[in-house]
């Protein structure tokens, strides 16, 4: 496999994102030259109530929804609080600078952009043991700390070109 | 806290809602008890059951219930501690558990409804950032979202972008209620910054908030001091090394 240049962007609002707010940037940011993946983190939603006398209703929290992001629909698992790219090291000014563009258009609060690295670079045991479990087939470098350890990347990796 | 001060009531829910709300029972149902009114009951004398006057709820027997506020540490009117402080200094027979995001409440039901709509009646409460939460309460830390709501996991209360008002869709533990339960406009977020008990400032590094310099110090110097023993234990410590003649 040809190895490339990058690093990650991180995009952390002052506040958390609506879904559409999160479709409009998501949409808007995969316009720009040389984006790889991005990672859509934030505070997880449950699909039912975990706890207490209403054990096992459904939530149908109205933030967990589907996007659409440049036609494929993506169903968000998360209460958008940070977005983090990972972008082609020779994009990199070009990238943050329209970024911040694109986030004053959108957002009527304040937000940060940071350059580094903010998800994991090697595989980790419990990824190995994921694959010697059969709990995933395969193992796909790019997919490097883009998914969580007790997660199956089929479940929250979605493929958009 | 000082309970002579009468707090500003903001809005008004019924009776009947507030009940829904709370999910203990259903509306115009009776209250369960747990023991025959104390009139009825048979006691061997004793001196304390005469000098003290029980609530109305202990006087029928009824159940112990409870109502669990979550407060937003983006200024929300009142917070753990100062919830306990003022439950204790403002109302009789009552319970009351501090823990870092939440604080309940717990007293007989028949006290409790009316103690319930005090607290959402008046300034203690703001629909933005105070949650009631019987479970699933974690948020009071979050960022708050678009419209000012803070992070709820069950989503109980929605916001109404047209009408600007906040409604309760679930009871206190995630129940869907039948209708929902209007508890009026969040509160404006420069009055809730006056009013807020919260001791916080933004977006100041550490190192450069005397304040908080100052506090840590005394903390860390007070700790050190009296873990070594300096001044606490010294004549004690000089008896017991044969030191102190």
């Amino acid at each position: 496999m040809e190895q490339i240049k990058a690093t990650d962007v991180r995009i952390f609002p002052h506040r958390r994102l609506k879904p559409e707010t999160t479709e409009k940037i998501l949409n808007a940011l995969l316009d720009l030259e040389g984006v790889l993946r991005f990672l859509v983190n934030g505070e997880s939603l449950p699909k039912t109530v975990g706890y207490g006398p209403a054990r096992g209703t459904s939530v149908d929290h109205p933030d967990r929804k589907i996007i659409t992001v440049k036609g494929k629909e993506v169903e968000l698992l998360v209460s958008v609080g940070e977005i983090i790219v990972t972008i082609r090291l020779e994009n990199l000014e070009e990238f943050v600078e329209k970024t911040k563009a694109i986030l004053e258009e959108t957002l009527d609060f304040g937000f940060d952009v940071q350059v580094g690295i903010f998800t994991r670079q090697q595989a980790t045991v419990s990824d190995n043991l994921k694959v010697a479990y059969g709990i995933e087939e395969d193992f796909d470098p790019r997919l490097i700390g883009l998914v969580d350890p007790k997660d199956n990347s089929n479940e929250t990796v979605k493929l958009i070109r | 806290m000082d309970p002579e001060f009468e707090m500003k009531k903001i809005r008004s829910i019924n009776d009947e809602d507030i009940v829904r709300v709370l999910g203990h029972r259903n509306p115009g149902e009776s209250y369960k008890s747990v023991h025959p009114p104390l009139d009825e009951m048979d006691f061997d004398e004793d001196m304390m059951k005469e000098l003290v006057e029980p609530i109305p709820g202990a006087k029928e027997g009824g159940r112990t219930r409870y109502i669990q506020f979550t407060d937003s540490v983006y200024n929300a009117p009142a917070h753990p501690y100062d919830r306990a402080r003022t439950y204790m200094s403002r109302f009789r027979g009552v319970d009351t558990g501090t823990l870092s995001g939440r604080q309940v409440i717990e007293i007989r039901e028949l006290d409790l409804e009316k103690i319930s709509k005090e607290l959402l009646e008046t300034e203690f409460f703001d629909p933005a950032k105070c949650g009631l939460r019987g479970a699933t309460v974690h948020g009071h830390s979050l960022r708050l979202d678009e419209n000012g709501l803070m992070f709820d996991a069950l989503q109980r209360y929605v916001y109404n972008e047209e009408t600007g008002r906040v409604s309760y869709v679930k009871d206190q533990v995630g129940r869907p209620l039948d209708t929902p339960v209007d508890v009026g406009e969040p509160l404006d977020e420069d009055h809730l910054k006056e009013i807020t008990t919260i001791y916080r400032s933004d977006n100041v590094s550490m190192r450069e908030d005397k304040e908080a310099l100052e506090a840590v110090l005394t903390i860390h110097q007070t700790r050190t001091d009296g873990g070594f023993g300096l001044d606490v234990f010294k004549d004690d410590l000089k008896a017991k090394l044969g030191d102190d003649k």
